[in-house]
């Protein structure tokens, strides 16, 4: 009889443990995961002025899109240097912005098209904001399994012994204008050509 | 409209589902078949005998395939390693990927083929392999490409190269105990002096019925398995890179192309995101039945099953 008890309770400690380091071990890889958005940004910071650099002379004349980059990478450095995770998710965008108006050069200026220093430009624009948006993916993705966890029984009860805190990951606030859907952005948009 | 999580979540049971089912018929069909070789044999080697032996010689062939599982079948496949310059879609998807799912880039090799395919291999995420054919790289979009990339890191993440290994063992050990106990019932053997009685019979007569049909069972559920493996690697995709329609694109691309893979082979049919045999189904044989022999769920129920995700 005494011996189940023991296996009962040898188990049940396993069991604790495992949880335990579980939501220690999340923690953990969730600061890793911020770490790797700020390294992302940084690769973004370094590679805009190469690629600005072989561009120069086919796009000279587009002084505008010159211009955006210039300002990207400004905010970029400097959101990477803040270290604060919600500065960081808005700095990679503006580098995914920049992309459609080179498209649209690219569209008006024909013989842009098969110079390959130019698609090479775009290729690395939407590759690296990729890699922006899949290193907060993994962010997003970590704390929604640790806030889970932390939440749903049996798991729970091991995070209220433990007293462990909720994840914020990537804040967005759950009010303000865009959660709003307006009247303008329900209709279909026309395209004309 | 089906939620991303619940997807994953109900994949995750039916796949659970049915390795268990695995398990316990092949809990069943070893006591059986060790039973029966006892009686043959005339006596009972104590619990792990004859059972002990066949898992060790299944066990040796299929772990040296899990082991080097990525060596040999790149051996086989004759795949070169791709670079960041050639195949920059390919390198940067992938790197992205790993990025996004958390694991270290897997090596990225490219097979000289103009049928479109992909398949993943490797015995744990760090000896991951991900190999792709020209063919692809050049008819898919980087969207598309990045379903198909996504696909096969969920095969990763999910460690089916063990898994598949492991049923690979078990199949083996039935092979093994079924031919064993066959060939003892066709020369005789030295029969022990308590099979007179009626239990005696029965065992014997099972596992006849057992030697004979259990290797064909065992093959049907590993093929049910690895089908399992390919919708929870579909809802994986779509949970990595959030767009399903890059991955239905792209499945419908690839299933339309007429070619067949030269490179692959029956050994390696099960890794590829689509059977690479395709093109050599007789016409009019997809139904229920012939599924049952499929390493891959029909495209069309996939793609359905995606569009729900959509």
């Amino acid at each position: 009889m005494i011996i189940y008890v023991v296996i009962v309770l040898i188990v049940l400690t396993l069991w604790v443990i495992s949880v335990y380091n579980f939501f220690v071990s999340s923690k953990t890889r969730i600061k890793a995961s911020i770490q790797e958005i700020g390294n992302q940004l940084k690769r973004q910071a370094d590679l805009i002025p190469n690629l600005e650099s072989s561009v120069k002379g086919y796009l000279s004349h587009e002084k505008g899109i010159f211009d955006e980059l210039t300002n990207a990478r400004k905010a970029i450095t400097s959101a990477s240097k803040s270290g604060d995770v919600n500065k960081m998710a808005d700095a990679g965008k503006m580098l995914s912005e920049v992309l459609p108006k080179i498209q649209v050069v690219v569209e008006s200026n024909p013989e842009l098209k098969g110079v390959e220093v130019v698609t090479n430009l775009m290729d690395e624009l939407r590759d690296t904001s990729d890699k922006v948006m899949y290193a907060r993916r993994l962010l997003i993705d970590l704390t929604a399994d640790f806030n889970v966890k932390r939440v749903t029984f049996p798991s729970s009860l091991v995070a209220n012994l433990f007293k462990i805190s909720e994840e914020v990951g990537l804040k967005t606030s759950e009010k303000g204008e865009h959660l709003e859907v307006k009247d303008s952005e329900t209709k279909a948009p026309k395209v004309s050509f | 409209m089906v939620n991303i999580y619940e997807a994953e979540r109900a994949n995750k049971i039916k796949s659970s589902i049915v390795v268990l089912g695995f398990v316990v018929f092949v809990a069943v069909t070893v006591y059986v078949l060790s039973q029966a070789l006892g009686y043959y044999w005339g006596y009972q080697v104590g619990g792990f005998g004859f059972v002990g032996f066949a898992l060790i010689i299944s066990g040796l062939i299929s772990y040296g395939s899990y082991y080097f599982s990525d060596q040999i079948v790149l051996g086989i496949s004759g795949a070169k390693e791709a670079n960041r310059k050639q195949y920059f879609d390919f390198y940067t998807v992938s790197e992205n990927l790993a990025i996004g799912a958390g694991l270290p880039k897997p090596k990225l090799y490219v097979i000289e083929d103009s049928a479109p395919n992909a398949f993943a291999t490797g015995r744990d995420p760090k000896h991951a392999v991900i190999c792709a054919t020209t063919g692809l790289l050049d008819k898919l979009t980087r969207t598309e490409l990045e379903g198909v990339i996504a696909h096969e890191f969920s095969h990763v993440r999910n460690y089916d190269t063990r898994l598949q290994s492991l049923v690979a063992v078990m199949v083996g050990l039935i092979a093994l105990l079924g031919d064993w106990l066959l060939r003892a019932s066709w020369f005789g053997g030295r029969r022990s002096k308590d099979n007179d009685n009626q239990m005696g019979v029965i065992i014997l007569v099972l596992g006849i019925v057992f030697a004979i049909l259990s290797p064909i069972i065992a093959q049907l559920i590993q093929l049910a398995i690895s089908r399992r493996r390919e919708f929870m690697a579909d809802a994986g995709s779509v949970s990595l890179t959030r767009q399903p329609q890059g991955l239905i694109s792209a499945l419908e691309k690839i299933s339309k192309d007429q070619e067949t893979l030269e490179a692959a082979n029956k050994a390696t049919a099960h890794l590829y995101i689509i059977n690479p045999f395709k093109g050599k189904r007789v016409q009019g044989s997809v139904g229920w039945f012939s599924n049952l022999f499929n390493t891959h769920p029909p495209i069309t129920e996939r793609i359905k099953i995606l569009k729900e995700l959509a």
